[in-house]
């Protein structure tokens, strides 16, 4: 935003020549637009909690329970019938729930990024995001940590991945990539939970002390007693639910500063995590000898795909919450201009990896590396390539051009035309490379069966229902980090643009 | 001790040390009281309570829902003979056939029978056993058997069967047999011909009729007229080099295939190209595909209506050869004048058997027609066949007989000794209204099936298993039938019920098995149970020769007819069913599922066509046979470009299932609806059924398998019969067949090569595939001793390192400092010859019976999900492969893909639990109890071995899987009794797979153990470990056994130049590998190929562009060297 660019080393000559071109000052647009007061961020982001539950609220809750209901019921199945009841057979061994895995993962990546990665850059405009995006990447884990738990032939000795002393006197495996997924996706939710609670604690403060101050104060403007009475038990309950979870914020100094470098901290920590969770995903992949997966690409591949995905996952909640809550002003254009470019820039990365990965099968000059390939393109699962080449390659090409990232509507049925592609990236890598391997004898073909698609779109289901009870009781934004990116919050803000805002 | 020692009296000292008081001295003392003691005291009153109130609470809150099922285990009050408890017995017995029975040992754990092997002792089979045999085991635990007998379909006690049988007698007697008959099938035993015997004398009105549905008369017809008795040909395979093989399928057919079988393939054991010389030579004619149509060297398609014009003309051909007078020659140009034959195939056949006089053969299918049987005896007479002719005693009416008798009125009481009549009887016979007519008919057969609710009485009858009994070898040695159990349920047997009617007192069958030994001269019958054979005693041996006036005569009767096969004249042939035979087997399990080794259907039986006829038939009514092509299969330039790698080779198979048309076959005015099933090989005309399948009164297993196709089988047409119809329907129907894609795709999977390039480039099999572009997968230790790779795992750069197999283990303080005394751990290995396995898919059972392998039932087979240990790969290659057409002409290769023990175990590094693990033999070993089956280790197999339990199958019944814990949860007690102790019984979620019989190894450790004693020869001597795959294996093309030593047979073969590992580039190192396949074309043959077709295949697709890169110097010489020697033989032999 800054634009005074006087610098005396540079000599006069081109000082001269500076001070003939005369750079135009390019602004950025606000982060926070129509000039708003502190005070309004505050109330906007409150009230989504603090006002009373909206109808749509109740009636996304009750789809999202029943939904839900789908992979509670597909799971209790499950594991009292045994595996067979997904569409699992010899030789693809690893059917949707892998793919599922992977896709829930790879949505997680998103929080993350925008929350640690996006700090250390010191892009000011995650902000309005980020805490929304963590949330997801959170309930997104909780949805990935179903499938290969659950997965496996005994759940009941699930645990066994783990390294827990036990009767059998075995340690795990460590040379098997499940064992680093446990461990990479264990250390994953765990800071992303702290990440994500951490960041809520002054907001949570907020929304304690503004129940208390509404119970001092006593200003309840309901229409009559008993409405009044539960607004006030509501704000009783909320604070203690609030503050007990604030943990003594006092929005003093020293928090303050304790809080700033303890939040650099998690995202310096969580920063390699971003990396290093899909790179591991991928490693299940590519660790093994089959060709199709055996790929040294797949890491950066993964990783690229899941920002991809994740960012995808964001813009498709995150633009219907912008028009229901009227957060136009938080979430601006320039906001979804900046995602629309991640998603291209990943987008075109992983098409950048499909086409190489072509090459690279056609260089190696393997017979079953070459068939792999060409047989994704063009063999039984051609479909499934067809669906993933276009959605992931070309949908986010349109984002080159301004119109359609204003479109919000445009870019929010692209954002989910991004995950549909990512999903059957997953699944065209799982599927295709276990379908047909090495012995042709041996080929097979993959169908899921009703359970796999009921305790998948159930993950949906869970998904929403914990989004949804996010937005209801947890500050959907962080408030003192929007307020440090207004105009407002700069103190040597200055100048020609900014002028008209007040202070 | 100061105090102590002030103390009075004299004072002791352990030792020295004791005495000074050093400090080490000290320490000791206090280091002897146990470990735990002195911990204890650092342990206070509150930490202890702590402690135990942790554990407590934690036993409390993990435990108290968790106990361990309740058994009682009872001693013996009193220890039967020979049993130890976890010590299996065994006993010789033999498996009852129609001509002969198959000489067995039988395993026994506490009394249960619980596997079949072949005797050893019988060296004509050597071991071997065929899948029926295997399978015969699971019918004794069938919980669908008989249990009790029925009168009218109530149940009744084996003391009315008896009386029952009593009054019979008496009446009959009276009557001296008159409106009495007896329907057997033929039988080996040669007590029951006695009986049978005695029956007719007691009875001398009464009729005795053999039949059963699989076996044709026409070859004892032939004998009867050329030799004037019945005689069967013995062929001496270890004289032979040339066959010439007529719509026979000798290798897979018949109670003496196994003999057969081993004969063959011995003269394919090559180990060196100093060797092949003795590789025998192979033609097949033949309408079917067959097991002995795949081993072919030349293998001609020939429709059954043709082949008496073929042996005409063969005829004419070999007698002008042996210049043997020329009075047959007009009779068979006769004959031979409609034969559509190219004239060079059969001349250059002719030839090429004559120039090995003496030992050359014609075999010939038993249904072909009598003049050709004669022909062909006269024909093996010619070519001094080293066979011998085995007077034959076939003398019992055939079945049309006992017909016209029951239609005249004149069968009062029919005895119905087995079989199943009303199923299998030929159609045009109407049995069932037949056997309504008569007063009282009785059934004696193992379950209550479709002729016995028919019946009368219908008397259960009792498994061989638990019955006295005898029969003979094919050459004629008596074998007992030894019982291994007491009858399960109140059972009866042929022996018994026939000895009830013609012995005055009753008459165990022990003492007639043992009367019977007596009296063919046996003397000492407790070494002929111990030896389970009596060689002295076998068939005559007749040196009779042709008649040639009566052969001539019997010739002419031939029909010249020729018979126009078409779309519209169909030629339907009927074999036997793999699965169910001729129907006995029908509720048996793991023969359902036992893939066919041709088709690779289970579960079904289906029309097969052959594709030609099935793209007709899809230009005849429009309805698509074949998957839709895709731009995968239309061969476009760009794909061909990009080496035309498809997926999508042209098949019936829809999103993996087999989507068969049905087809609506009509001959003689009947129909039947029937999915087809299209089969390269085959004539181009006919189509073939199998029988047997479609039982409708039969067990849980064989409910709603299969179509009945016994409907279109009369006794004019056994074998064959033209004028069959043709047109498929809109209707689908799903065939469980294990195997989708039938192309190598090019692929150096199944390596093979002919002789003559065998001979110039003993290496070829070695220069196929990645592997021989990849660096050496031992690297700079490539040329060390097998014995040396084996122990000392070289690893590359790996970090992971495998410990010294020679070192004793850490904590075996016994070798410390003796590590040179420690005996090297043996490493066990396989090899598997190609060249030798003919897919007869006995191996696969044998493993289902040695290893507990549970049955899954068509519905999840139809999902890919059976799980068998071994899979028996067969794949088809043609001349030239065009994947939008499923070849005419094809070529089969047989590959047995089991656990391969990897060295470098790719299942092993992705296990999360250490589930899957190596020791210190070379074993790649399944640790059920620690898998929770994440079935990574499958996907990262790269031979597809692996097979995961993905429900409880061995508890829940097949259809009930789905139910989960609604349905009922446990084994039948009488299933639960045939498995095998020594091996898990693995339940749902766990991962299994070859184990290499580990069962067997430590056994045979064991054994050898206790042999060794004290001394420190401990290894396993070679040869005395045998899988139950390869202990089945007629072929012996399984070897098994220690790799780390030189002189074992499975390093010897390992040292072979045929000798590979598939996708041996991965460096998984597997201790499986295979010897390549051989094959023996003749130059002179007009369908002469210069390479195998799947070495084709290979050389297209992979070979000539790394030639070009010049990789590959060795290939491209051998490639050159062979060409040249080829463009010479093509001048020297315009035969081509």
């Amino acid at each position: 935003m800054s634009s005074d660019t006087t610098d005396c080393s540079i000599d006069s000559a081109k000082q001269a020549l500076l001070d003939k071109v005369a750079p135009a000052t390019l602004k950025d647009q606000n982060l926070v637009t129509n000039n708003r007061e502190f005070s309004w961020v505050t109330n906007k982001i409150c009230k989504i909690v603090e006002s009373n539950t909206p109808n749509w609220w109740w009636v996304c809750m009750a789809v999202a329970l029943v939904t839900a209901s789908f992979t509670l019921m597909g799971l209790i199945w499950l594991v009292s019938t045994g595996v067979g009841v997904w569409g699992l057979a010899n030789p693809i061994n690893w059917g949707w729930a892998i793919v599922n895995f992977v896709f829930w993962i790879g949505i997680g990546h998103a929080g993350t990024l925008i929350s640690a990665i996006l700090c250390l850059l010191k892009q000011g405009w995650r902000t309005s995001i980020n805490r929304a995006a963590e949330a997801m990447t959170i309930f997104a884990v909780v949805c990935a940590g179903i499938f290969p738990l659950f997965h496996v032939g005994r759940v009941w000795f699930a645990w066994w991945l783990f390294p827990l002393p036990n009767a059998n006197l075995i340690w795990p495996q460590f040379r098997s990539p499940l064992e680093w997924d446990v461990f990479a996706v264990s250390t994953y939710g765990t800071v992303s939970v702290l990440f994500w609670y951490m960041g809520m604690i002054p907001d949570l403060g907020i929304l304690r002390d503004r129940a208390v101050q509404r119970l001092t104060a006593g200003i309840y403007e309901e229409t009559s007693k008993l409405r009044e009475s539960i607004a006030r038990g509501t704000d009783v309950f909320r604070k203690y639910f609030y503050g007990v979870l604030a943990m003594g914020w006092r929005n003093a100094g020293n928090h303050w500063r304790n809080y700033e470098m303890a939040y650099l901290l998690l995202a310096g920590l969580s920063t390699p995590l971003v990396l290093s969770v899909h790179t591991i995903v991928s490693f299940d992949f590519a660790v093994a000898v089959l060709p199709g997966w055996h790929t040294t690409i797949f890491p950066p591949f993964f990783v690229a795909g899941a920002i991809f995905s994740g960012f995808g996952m964001v813009l498709t909640l995150m633009l219907p919450l912008r028009a229901l809550y009227g957060l136009h002003d938080l979430i601006t254009q320039r906001h979804i201009d900046n995602m629309c470019k991640i998603c291209l820039g990943t987008g075109s990365i992983v098409g950048y990896a499909y086409i190489m990965e072509f090459f690279i099968a056609w260089y190696g000059a393997n017979p079953y590396e070459s068939f792999a390939f060409i047989n994704r393109a063009f063999g039984q699962y051609s479909w499934a390539y067809y669906i993933m080449f276009s959605c992931n390659v070309f949908t986010p090409q349109l984002f080159w051009f301004k119109k359609v990232r204003q479109n919000a509507a445009l870019v929010w049925i692209m954002s989910i035309l991004i995950n549909v592609g990512m999903w059957f990236e997953r699944f065209v890598i799982t599927v295709t490379s276990l379908a047909n391997d090495f012995l042709p004898s041996s080929w097979g073909y993959y169908s899921p069966t009703i359970v796999d698609i009921f305790t998948f779109a159930g993950t949906f289901g869970l998904f929403s229902t914990l989004f949804l009870m996010f937005l209801r009781f947890l500050p959907l934004m962080p408030i003192g980090e929007i307020k440090f990116i207004m105009p407002q919050a700069d103190p040597h803000g200055h100048s020609d643009d900014d002028g008209k805002e007040s202070e | 001790m100061k105090e102590k020692s002030q103390e009075h009296g004299a004072k002791y000292w352990k030792s020295l040390d004791d005495l000074s008081e050093t400090p080490a001295f000290k320490e000791w003392v206090d280091k002897e009281f146990p470990s735990g003691a002195s911990e204890l005291e650092g342990v206070g009153r509150r930490n202890f309570m702590k402690i135990m109130a942790a554990s407590f609470g934690l036993a409390g809150l993990g435990m108290t829902g968790c106990r361990r099922p309740k058994q009682h285990i009872l001693p013996y009050a009193q220890q039967p003979e020979n049993l130890i408890p976890g010590v299996a017995n065994f006993y010789c017995s033999s498996v009852p056939g129609m001509t002969a029975n198959i000489p067995v040992i039988v395993e026994s754990h506490q009394g249960r029978p619980t596997k079949i092997e072949g005797n050893p002792s019988y060296k004509p089979f050597g071991g071997a056993t065929s899948t029926y045999n295997q399978a015969s085991i699971l019918d004794l635990y069938d919980p669908d058997r008989a249990t009790t007998s029925s009168y009218n379909k109530s149940k009744i006690t084996a003391y009315q069967v008896k009386d029952f049988l009593l009054s019979l007698k008496e009446t009959s007697l009276e009557s001296k047999g008159n409106g009495l008959a007896v329907l057997a099938e033929p039988s080996a035993s040669p007590s029951r011909e006695a009986l049978k015997k005695a029956f007719k004398t007691r009875y001398p009105e009464a009729t005795w009729t053999e039949y059963t549905p699989s076996q044709f008369l026409n070859t004892s017809k032939a004998a009867k007229a050329i030799y004037g008795f019945s005689v069967k040909n013995s062929v001496d395979f270890s004289k032979v080099n040339r066959i010439l093989s007529i719509d026979s399928d000798f290798l897979s057919e018949g109670d003496d295939a196994l003999a057969k079988s081993r004969g063959f393939t011995a003269k394919r054991k090559i180990l060196n190209k100093d060797e092949v010389s003795k590789m025998n030579r192979l033609y097949s004619v033949e309408s079917n595909l067959t097991s002995t149509g795949s081993m072919a060297d030349h293998r001609l398609r020939l429709s059954v209506s043709q082949m008496p014009a073929f042996i005409a003309k063969l005829g004419i051909e070999i007698i002008r050869l042996a210049k043997v007078g020329s009075e047959l020659e007009s009779t068979l140009s006769a004959i031979a004048s409609t034969c559509e034959i190219e004239d060079n195939w059969i001349k250059e056949c002719a030839v090429d058997l004559y120039a090995s006089k003496g030992h050359s053969v014609i075999l010939l299918g038993d249904h072909l027609s009598t003049e050709a049987q004669a022909l062909g005896f006269y024909l093996n007479q010619i070519l001094s066949a080293p066979l011998a002719l085995l007077e034959d005693k076939v003398s019992a009416p055939e079945i049309t007989n006992l017909a016209n008798s029951i239609k005249a009125g004149s069968v009062k009481t029919l005895i119905v000794l087995g079989g199943n009549p009303i199923f299998n009887a030929p159609a045009d016979l109407e049995w069932n209204k037949l056997y309504n007519k008569i007063d009282t008919t009785i059934h004696l057969s193992y379950s209550f099936n479709e002729t016995s609710a028919e019946s009368d009485y219908h008397i259960a009858q009792s498994h061989y298993l638990e019955t006295w009994s005898d029969g003979r070898t094919p050459e004629g040695h008596l074998v007992p039938v030894q019982p291994l159990i007491e009858p399960l349920f109140d059972t009866f047997d042929e022996l018994s019920i026939l000895s009830s009617l013609v012995h005055d007192t009753s008459k165990e069958n022990y003492a007639i098995v043992k009367d019977t030994f007596a009296n063919l001269g046996g003397s000492d019958f407790n070494q002929f149970l111990k030896e389970g054979i009596l060689e002295s005693i076998s068939y005559a041996r007749s040196s009779a020769t042709v008649n040639i006036p009566a052969l001539a005569e019997l010739l002419k009767k031939a029909s010249m007819e020729k018979v126009q096969l078409g779309l519209n004249n169909l030629e339907l042939r009927f074999i036997p069913s793999f699965h169910a035979f001729d129907g006995r087997f029908a509720n048996n399990g793991w023969l359902m599922e036992c893939p066919d080794p041709i088709t690779k259907l289970t579960w079904d039986n289906a029309l097969l066509i052959s594709p030609r006829l099935a793209k007709e038939l899809e230009s005849e009514y429009g309805v698509s046979i074949f998957a839709s092509s895709t731009a995968m299969n239309e061969g476009s330039d760009f794909f061909k470009s990009v080496k035309g790698e498809l997926q999508k080779n042209s098949s019936v198979f829809k999103r993996g299932k087999e989507s068969a048309v049905i087809a609506q076959i009509e001959v003689g005015g009947k129909h039947l609806d029937i999915p087809i099933h299209v089969l390269p090989g085959l004539a181009n005309y006919t189509v073939v059924l199998p029988y047997g399948m479609g039982r409708n009164l039969v067990g849980r297993v064989g409910e709603n398998v299969g179509i009945n196709t016994y409907g279109l089988r009369t006794s004019e047409g056994m074998g064959f019969i033209t004028g069959a119809k043709l047109k498929t329907t809109e209707k689908r129907f799903y065939l469980a067949n294990t195997q989708e894609h039938w192309s190598m795709e090019g692929r150096a999977i199944v390596r093979e090569g002919n002789v003559d390039y065998y001979k110039k480039n003993p290496d070829f099999v070695n220069q196929m595939g990645v592997e021989s572009h990849a660096p050496k997968n031992y690297g700079y230790k490539d040329d060390a001793s097998l014995s040396d790779k084996s122990q000392n795992q070289y690893r590359g750069n790996s970090a992971y390192v495998h410990p010294k197999f020679n070192e004793p283990d850490p904590n075996v303080k016994v070798w410390k400092d003796k590590e040179e005394l420690y005996p090297a751990n043996q490493q066990w290995g396989m090899t598997i010859d190609l060249n030798t396995c003919t897919g007869c898919s006995a191996c696969v059972v044998a493993c289902q019976s040695e290893n507990n392998i549970p049955i899954v039932g068509k519905d999840q087979v139809l999902r890919g999900r059976e799980m068998h240990w071994i899979r028996l790969d067969r794949y088809f290659s043609a001349e030239k492969y065009t994947p939008s057409e499923i070849p005419e002409d094809v070529q089969v290769s047989f590959m047995g893909m089991t656990c391969a023990h990897c060295e470098n175990a790719p299942c092993e590094s992705v296990c999360p639990v250490n589930a899957t693990v190596h020791d210190k033999e070379g074993l790649n070993t399944m640790a059920y109890n620690r898998c929770v089956g994440t079935r990574y280790c499958a996907n990262n197999c790269p031979y597809k071995v692996r097979r995961f339990n993905f429900f409880d199958w061995n508890k829940r019944e097949i259809g009930e899987f789905y139910k989960g814990p609604l349905g009922p949860v446990e084994e039948p007690e009488l299933e639960k009794m045939r498995a095998n102790p020594d091996v898990t019984v693995r339940m749902r979620g766990v991962m299994e797979k070859c184990t290499y019989c580990v069962q067997r190894i430590q056994a045979a450790k064991i054994t050898q153990k206790s042999i060794a004693g004290a001394s420190s020869e401990t290894a396993v001597p070679d040869g005395t470990i045998k899988t139950a795959c390869q202990q089945v294996c007629p072929n012996d093309s399984i070897t098994f056994g220690d790799i780390s030593d030189p002189k074992s047979e499975v390093s010897k073969m390992k040292a072979s130049d045929r000798n590979y590992s598939v996708l041996g580039y991965l460096n998984v190192r597997p201790r499986t590998t295979y010897l390549a396949r051989l094959r023996n074309p003749n130059k002179l043959m007009p369908d002469y190929y210069k390479k195998p077709y799947a070495y084709k295949a290979y050389k297209d697709r992979y070979g000539s562009s790394q030639s070009t890169s010049g990789h590959d110097a060795h290939d491209s010489h051998g490639d050159h060297s062979h060409s040249h020697s080829e463009s010479h033989n093509d001048e020297s032999h315009p035969a081509h």
